[in-house]
């Protein structure tokens, strides 16, 4: 992809289908204006992806948010802190499965 | 001399949010930063999953308290796009206006806190929270709110435009314009100004692709990306207007970009006012409880020119509430770049390359 001229990572994200997870990649041509979308399915138990870290830098922090909100591996990265949040030992907060009792109507 | 290890915050290191910084100083050298975001972390995508659709718009507002009515835009147009409706003509331009109004009060507030944070101490600050007070009253008289506006709804706005908007919107492009123009010879006369922002926090144009800075960081740095040109909405592909763009990448250039791009947006809204009819035309929007099935598309994705950069929005829509929202904040991205700018430099200068790169911590932390 970056080889074709697609040289700006826009965004990464996932998407938790509850069967199986989807790795998002938005990825944006400077030059012609053209945006691609690139989708990763992924299982939902144990989900490991490799990095794009040495393909687009900005994929940094990205990556970081992945591996904390939806526990799912990067490989082939130096392992950093969790990015937005010391989280202590509970599930990944972006998953479905996430036990949560934020919902007002059931307070 | 040995490396020494220094704590900064977590408190407002500049302004606007909470950052905590590990910097490693060899003398005033920096030799190594990391940065520690996540105290404003209130997990708005999660919320937005299990809020109706128009339940959500404050939540945007909330990401970025110096523009929030961008990203209550935003977010409207994804559950526009979402549900397949168009936006009335006249509310189209009716948007168009008060998004670039609002791009000019966050510049403004971004100037005077930038001139605070490197030693032009008040009085450029004061100027321009005078200049945002006026912009702000116009779009309290057209919200209901100062702040907080939540005046975005599917297909225009919650109310029609007040009787005297065209003309008072003038008026106050013309006190901007000349008010404006005053700031330079405060701030680009001024050496304490240059010699503080020349030269530091220089960004190459290919790190700034690379790294995926976006807005005026990225034009900053001589690449001409600017979603209401590459991509335009609503009516910015029948308005003239100039995308300032600098090659310099350091945090003047930053600077000038944002400076220029005030008098831009005074130039496409008084193009639009022509656009508008003399009564201010039929903006009022529809009232939407959920979404029809059918008309559902798998994924929305809506892209936007912030006044702090490039947002994006990946939305899965379902029925009555959104399945994923995902947002690209600009601050996000732009911040992540900081280490890069700051290495190699003097550790006061932190504080002017950070100042320089507009970032909100709401939106950043989300």
């Amino acid at each position: 992809m970056k080889r074709s001229g697609f040289d700006y990572l826009n965004k990464i994200t996932a998407v938790d289908y509850v069967q199986y997870l989807e790795v998002v990649y938005i990825l944006y041509n400077t030059d012609t204006k053209a945006q691609e979308i690139v989708k990763v399915k992924l299982p939902a138990e144990r989900p490991e992806i490799d990095s794009v870290m040495d393909l687009y830098k900005a994929a940094d922090w990205y990556e970081r948010e992945l591996q904390e909100m939806f526990g799912i591996e990067v490989k082939g990265r130096e392992a950093k802190r969790l990015l937005l949040e010391e989280w202590d030992g509970v599930d990944p907060p972006m998953r479905k499965s996430f036990a949560w009792g934020g919902d007002y109507r059931k307070v | 001399m040995a490396v020494m290890r220094i704590n900064v915050g977590p408190v407002h290191p500049s302004t606007h949010g909470v950052l905590r910084l590990v910097v490693d100083v060899d003398g005033d050298e920096v030799k190594h930063v990391e940065t520690h975001i996540g105290f404003l972390h209130r997990g708005v995508e999660k919320l937005c999953e299990t809020r109706m659709y128009m339940q959500n718009p404050s939540y945007f507002e909330k990401l970025d308290y110096m523009s929030p009515m961008s990203w209550d835009e935003l977010y409207v147009a994804a559950v526009e796009q979402a549900m397949g409706a168009t936006v009335k003509p006249d509310a189209q331009v009716a948007r168009t206006i008060l998004l670039e109004f609002q791009r000019i009060a966050n510049h403004l507030l971004w100037i005077g806190t930038l001139a605070n944070d490197i030693g032009q101490m008040f009085t450029v600050f004061m100027w321009c929270f005078r200049d945002r007070s006026y912009v702000l009253k116009l779009l309290e008289d057209v919200a209901g709110s100062r702040m907080f506006y939540v005046n975005m709804r599917v297909g225009g706005l919650h109310s029609q435009l007040p009787g005297d908007f065209i003309d008072r919107s003038y008026t106050l492009c013309d006190i901007i314009e000349k008010n404006v123009a005053e700031y330079e010879k405060v701030l680009d006369r001024n050496e304490i100004f240059l010699e503080r922002l020349r030269d530091v926090g220089v960004l190459s144009r290919e790190d700034a692709i690379n790294y995926g800075v976006s807005g005026p960081v990225l034009r900053a740095s001589g690449v001409n990306e600017d979603v209401r040109k590459s991509k335009p909405y609503y009516i910015y592909d029948k308005v003239l207007f100039d995308v300032p763009v600098k090659n310099e990448g350091d945090a003047y250039a930053r600077y000038r970009v944002r400076y220029e791009e005030i008098f831009q947006s005074i130039r496409i809204i008084r193009q639009a006012l022509e656009m508008l009819p003399k009564n201010g035309g039929d903006v009022l929007g529809a009232q939407v409880k959920m979404i029809s099935t059918p008309a559902k598309p798998d994924i929305v994705v809506a892209r936007r020119e912030l006044p702090k950069g490039e947002g994006l929005i990946y939305m899965v829509p379902d029925k009555q509430k959104p399945y994923r929202v995902s947002l690209r904040a600009p601050g996000f991205v732009n911040l992540a770049v900081l280490p890069k700018l700051c290495e190699g430099g003097k550790f006061a200068d932190i504080f002017a390359v950070f100042g320089s790169l507009d970032i909100i911590f709401a939106e950043t932390d989300r």
